[in-house]
């Protein structure tokens, strides 16, 4: 990478950044489906904040916080794609790409700078939500280490899964209307993630699994709040067990790197679609 | 920055041929572009600033060919484009949106990159709204933060499609000084409507119609072309049927016309000096 290809990165991504965290529905997404958790989620909170609850048996802080890690990056990340779909697209509808395409900047460097800066200003009430209970929790039952686990939760489970959501969110609006690929999106993270594989074929539990169940089972040995639960790996009579391999750590990060690479594929894939339209 | 084109054909999806094999030679200096709606002005200079590949034909500018990518970007790296259909980022301030630009034409050094957007919004006089969010500025307004943005990185060639649209007479008339004082030994290709703002600054200009250039020559030359073709005329009567009236104006004993036609279109019509506008005129309807 060239000085001024990383240059023109890194303006792109702090112009991004800019113009979409003062996005307010940026803020409102989140905070309406925190209200939607709260109500719906009560339970898992009251699990991990009333030890009463769990028969005088609080969950363990990385279990803990874990477990609101699944919550918080499967019911946010739907509004996450939602929220970063108009992005790439909205500068040919502002008419701004004119002058951008015109400029000797790279527009592959564009590109990547605005899907991380777009992306990590999306990203940032995830986040907050998510250390503001994480937080929350390691006061409550004085369990600093608890914070600890979230930013590795964080690292190997939330960062991935979003940074494949926003290269799909950025890019396929480019060949199809936003709208539809926001439905399409919402139907896609409920089917790849939550639809059991022996019911039908899915993703979930396989390799490409943005909710990461390989390095949710694997890397942080977690097993729903309960412990009895698994994440990833073949179902037995379910189709595409070849992408369900046996969770271990090298499976795990391979989980994470089959991720990145297919995020970065449907970028390439996007820029060649606005090469070939000049 | 010389332009050398020759053959270049454009044609759209849907079979549009905006472009028709056209052959033209663009000096350094002011150059100016006209055409009726449609002509191909647009078309043509966004493949110059290396928006739009070709269908067929040649271009180089200041030597480098725009097929390549490489010729692509070495003349970006030189050149300032105002668009005819500019859109902003409303979420923007004027500054933030002229620093980001220059950040994108590589003018890395913040100070340099400072003086340089707050002198440009002094130039456009936007100074007093600089700070203020794009989404808030009128269209005039906006069409005064893309000629800024045009001028950014001091570019050698300078391309700018229709840039006077919307502004008032007298941002109008400083835009058009502007622009000849910055021509000196740079090329700047203007395109508009307004024939005399080509009359007031450019030396050269071409004229396009339906994708083929049909007249390539001084201003001067371009004003002779209807020489002998204007005419005026008084009459209480309909207007002349013949040639294109160009103006009506109310006069004692009825309306005076002034009419472009190749021959007397009234008895009582008098031939008068042609102007600029009336070349144009001569040149497209015939
Ligand atoms: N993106 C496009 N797709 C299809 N046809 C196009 C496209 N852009 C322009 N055209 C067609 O190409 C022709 C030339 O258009 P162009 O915009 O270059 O004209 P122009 O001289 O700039 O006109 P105006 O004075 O109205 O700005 C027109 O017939 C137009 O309809
Ligand atoms: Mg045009």
């Amino acid at each position: 990478m060239t000085s001024q290809t990383a240059r023109t990165l890194g303006a792109s991504l702090r112009y991004e950044f800019r113009m979409q965290v003062r996005k307010r529905s940026v803020w409102i997404v989140p905070a309406l489906t925190v209200v939607l958790f709260l109500l719906i989620g009560g339970s898992l909170l009251r699990d991990l904040f009333d030890p009463n609850e769990r028969k005088g048996q609080p969950a363990e802080a990385r279990t803990a916080v874990v477990g609101l890690a699944v919550q918080v990056h499967a019911l946010l990340s739907i509004g996450f794609g939602c929220l970063l779909a108009d992005r790439l697209i909205r500068d040919d509808r502002l008419r701004v790409a004119p002058i951008l395409d015109a400029t000797p900047a790279r527009p592959g460097a564009r590109l990547v700078g605005k899907y991380l800066g777009a992306g990590a200003a999306t990203a940032v009430p995830i986040l907050v939500v998510y250390f503001g209970f994480a937080a929350a929790y390691a006061v409550h039952t004085d369990a600093p280490q608890a914070l600890g686990w979230a930013l590795a939760t964080c690292a190997v489970v939330i960062v991935p899964g979003l940074l494949f959501v926003a290269a799909f969110a950025l890019t396929l609006p480019l060949v199809m209307p936003a709208p539809l690929f926001r439905v399409i999106f919402v139907g896609y993270w409920l089917w790849g993630n939550v639809v059991v594989p022996d019911m039908m074929p899915t993703l979930a539990r396989t390799l490409v699994h943005p909710l990461g169940g390989y390095p949710l089972d694997a890397l942080l040995d977690f097993h729903g709040i309960d412990g009895d639960d698994t994440w990833a790996g073949p179902v037995p009579g379910a189709t595409l067990n070849f992408l369900r391999p046996a969770p271990t750590p090298t499976t795990a990060w391979l989980s994470i790197a089959v991720l990145l690479v297919v995020a970065a594929a449907a970028l390439a894939g996007g820029h060649a679609v606005r090469a070939r339209r000049a | 920055m010389r332009i050398e084109i020759s053959g270049l054909t454009k044609t759209y999806r849907g079979g549009v041929a905006a472009l028709d094999g056209l052959d033209l030679t663009v000096p350094t200096g002011m150059f100016g572009l006209l055409g009726a709606n449609g002509a191909g002005k647009t078309t043509l200079m966004r493949i110059l600033a290396g928006l739009v590949r070709p269908t067929s034909g040649r271009v180089t500018v200041g030597g480098h060919d725009m097929s390549t990518g490489a010729g692509r970007t070495a003349v970006q790296r030189g050149l300032g484009y105002l668009p005819q259909d500019l859109g902003v980022y409303p979420d923007l301030t004027a500054r933030q949106f002229l620093d980001y630009l220059a950040l994108l034409k590589g003018v890395d050094d913040r100070t340099t990159r400072r003086r340089r957007v707050g002198e440009l919004l002094e130039v456009v006089a936007l100074t007093g709204d600089a700070d203020r969010r794009l989404r808030g500025f009128s269209g005039g307004m906006r069409q005064r933060v893309g000629i800024a943005q045009a001028l950014l990185a001091d570019p050698q060639l300078l391309i700018v499609d229709e840039p006077t649209a919307g502004l008032d007479p007298q941002e109008r008339i400083r835009f058009r000084t502007l622009l000849s004082q910055f021509a000196g030994r740079r090329t700047v290709l203007l395109s508009t409507h307004i024939v005399d703002d080509i009359a007031q600054t450019c030396g050269e200009v071409a004229v396009l119609a339906r994708g083929r250039l049909i007249f390539r020559g001084t201003v001067d030359e371009l004003t002779h072309r209807a020489r002998g073709r204007v005419w005026s005329v008084v009459t209480d009567g309909p207007p002349p049927a013949e040639g294109m009236v160009v103006s009506a104006l109310p006069h004692e004993g009825g309306t005076r016309y002034r009419v472009v036609a190749p021959a007397a279109p009234d008895p009582r019509a008098r031939p008068v000096e042609p102007a600029i506008e009336d070349g144009y005129l001569a040149l497209t309807t015939r």
